[in-house]
């Protein structure tokens, strides 16, 4: 054997974690958002997206809120991977600088003024991003493609 | 030149790469002058380099191709050895699965939620089980499930799942490797999609296969000359590849694979592996869009014995993307910075 026991252990943690996660469905994503986000701490942010990080391995929408005191703060929201979005039209342009959000999600852990986007939409509940689950793959077309890629 | 001796010299062009193979194509009129169109011009490189290919036996494998697919890696065990679904079996299965894995609903507990991360949007696992109908990716053993772990094996699991438990962040080599941006399931071998970036491109040559899996966005470059694997002390995390074709069959033997505290398949399946294990791939292009994949894992000081998996890979006409993970793995500074948040919050609960 090459490895330690100890050392081991941890990798079968890691197998167990994921089993945990995935079951038998492949669930699987880059990593455990229950590591990062408080499932304790829900959030509802109101804001104006300030800028897109349309980057691996998950894109980051910063938003300007403004508290009930008037005070701006800057807030950072976790999203997936941008290859998905691109595989179906949208782009870094289709989030701009001065849209409204809102951002319904859970806070981070460490207290800083970071949430995972749960669920991102416009003011009036439609999604950010709405698109069929498919892939493109000759057997797998998607039914209704990205009509709302715009809104 | 007239469109006649264009022809001519097409036709030439192809009995020279019949007996010289692609450089002499390269060269011929089609290519190096006047073409009658760009379009004629690629179908012409196209058609040489399938020449290319089938002057030494190799089957088109090119492309890029999609794994993603909702079949189980594993079998429900209530299905016992039916392996296969009907198409009104499928449909169930595939509105189940469907309700379970929505990432927009919201009427789950809140770890389960957090859990779910983002929108459905931005997942991409794709809508159906696979084109071959199987009710698991497992094909052998019948059952379809990952054979029992030896009791060493079982015991070393049980071990790690207790310490993994007691230093879940202590720092970044204590997380995953996908969450360090070393290694993903999709990458293989074996082969396993994911909730996202399922693509491959597969790209050929005379001596060598390439695949790029999207996510990780690496390359497994795979000799085809015979040479032998790498000394056994050099391991690496995607193991160490050897090709050669059975027909009209890609087989790629993988040893070499890294095995430390961070295995490459730790996070691929439940299991262990050791440095007894070894990979055999089997590509067979089936139709026109799509190659059959094999994979069997042998690991006999891991697993009661060997099992196999199969996927049929689809063709698409989509682009790879890269996949520059440590570009912005802002997600690792926030689970550490969350585990040490943790940690202040126990100390104080214990201190009051």
């Amino acid at each position: 054997m090459r490895g330690k026991p100890r050392k081991l252990g941890k990798l079968a943690g890691l197998i167990v974690a994921a089993g945990l996660f995935s079951c038998a469905m492949p669930t699987w994503a880059h990593h455990a958002f229950t590591a990062e986000f408080d499932s304790s701490q829900p959030i509802k942010l109101h804001g104006t997206v300030t800028q897109m990080e349309w980057i691996n391995p998950h894109a980051w929408i910063h938003v300007d809120v403004k508290g009930d005191d008037g005070k701006v703060t800057n807030w950072m929201v976790e999203c997936g991977t941008p290859n998905t979005l691109l595989r179906r039209g949208f782009t870094r342009n289709t989030v701009t600088v001065g849209m409204e959000v809102v951002v319904d999600g859970y806070k981070a852990k460490d207290g800083s003024n970071r949430a995972n986007g749960r669920d991102v939409t416009f003011p009036d509940g439609r999604k950010l991003f709405l698109s069929s689950p498919g892939t493109g793959a000759s057997d797998d077309k998607p039914s209704s493609g990205a009509e709302d890629k715009n809104k | 030149m007239t469109k006649n001796m264009t022809k001519k010299w097409a036709k030439v062009a192809v009995r020279s790469a019949l007996l010289f193979g692609a450089p002499v194509v390269l060269l011929s009129p089609a290519r190096t002058q006047t073409p009658p169109s760009a379009a004629k011009t690629r179908t012409s490189s196209a058609a040489a380099a399938q020449t290319n290919r089938a002057l030494r036996g190799q089957a088109d494998l090119e492309g890029v191709w999609s794994i993603a697919f909702l079949t189980p890696l594993q079998r429900d065990p209530a299905l016992g050895n039916k392996q296969f679904f009907t198409p009104e079996e499928a449909a169930a299965y595939l509105k189940k699965s469907s309700q379970e894995l929505d990432a927009d609903r919201r009427d789950l507990p809140p770890d389960a939620d957090t859990a779910l991360a983002y929108n459905q949007s931005w997942y991409e696992r794709g809508t159906k089980v696979g084109r071959n109908m199987r009710t698991s990716l497992v094909i052998d053993p019948p059952d379809g499930r990952i054979p029992p772990m030896t009791p060493e094996a079982k015991r070393r699991f049980e071990d790690a799942h207790a310490h993994f438990a007691a230093h879940p962040a202590d720092g970044p080599e204590d997380r995953s490797l996908s969450e360090r941006c070393l290694d993903f399931p999709q990458e293989g071998p074996p082969l396993l999609p994911g909730g996202y970036n399922n693509n491959y491109q597969i790209v050929q040559t005379p001596n060598y296969v390439a695949i790029l899996a999207e996510m990780g966005n690496k390359a497994r470059i795979i000799p085809l000359d015979g040479r032998p694997h790498l000394p056994q002390n050099v391991s690496q995390w995607n193991g160490d590849a050897r090709g050669h074709w059975e027909g009209k069959t890609l087989v790629v033997d993988t040893t070499n694979v890294r095995f430390n505290d961070r295995s490459h398949f730790g996070i691929n399946y439940d299991g262990l592996t050791d440095q007894n294990l070894r990979v055999t791939e089997r590509f067979t292009r089936t139709a026109a869009d799509t190659i059959t994949y094999q994979a069997t894992i042998n690991d006999p000081t891991v697993y009661a014995k060997p099992w196999t998996i199969e996927i049929v890979m689809s063709k698409t006409d989509d682009p790879i993307f890269e996949y520059a993970c440590h570009e912005g793995n802002y997600g690792m500074s926030g689970i550490l910075s969350g585990a040490r948040a943790d940690e202040k919050k126990a100390a104080e609960q214990s201190h009051n």
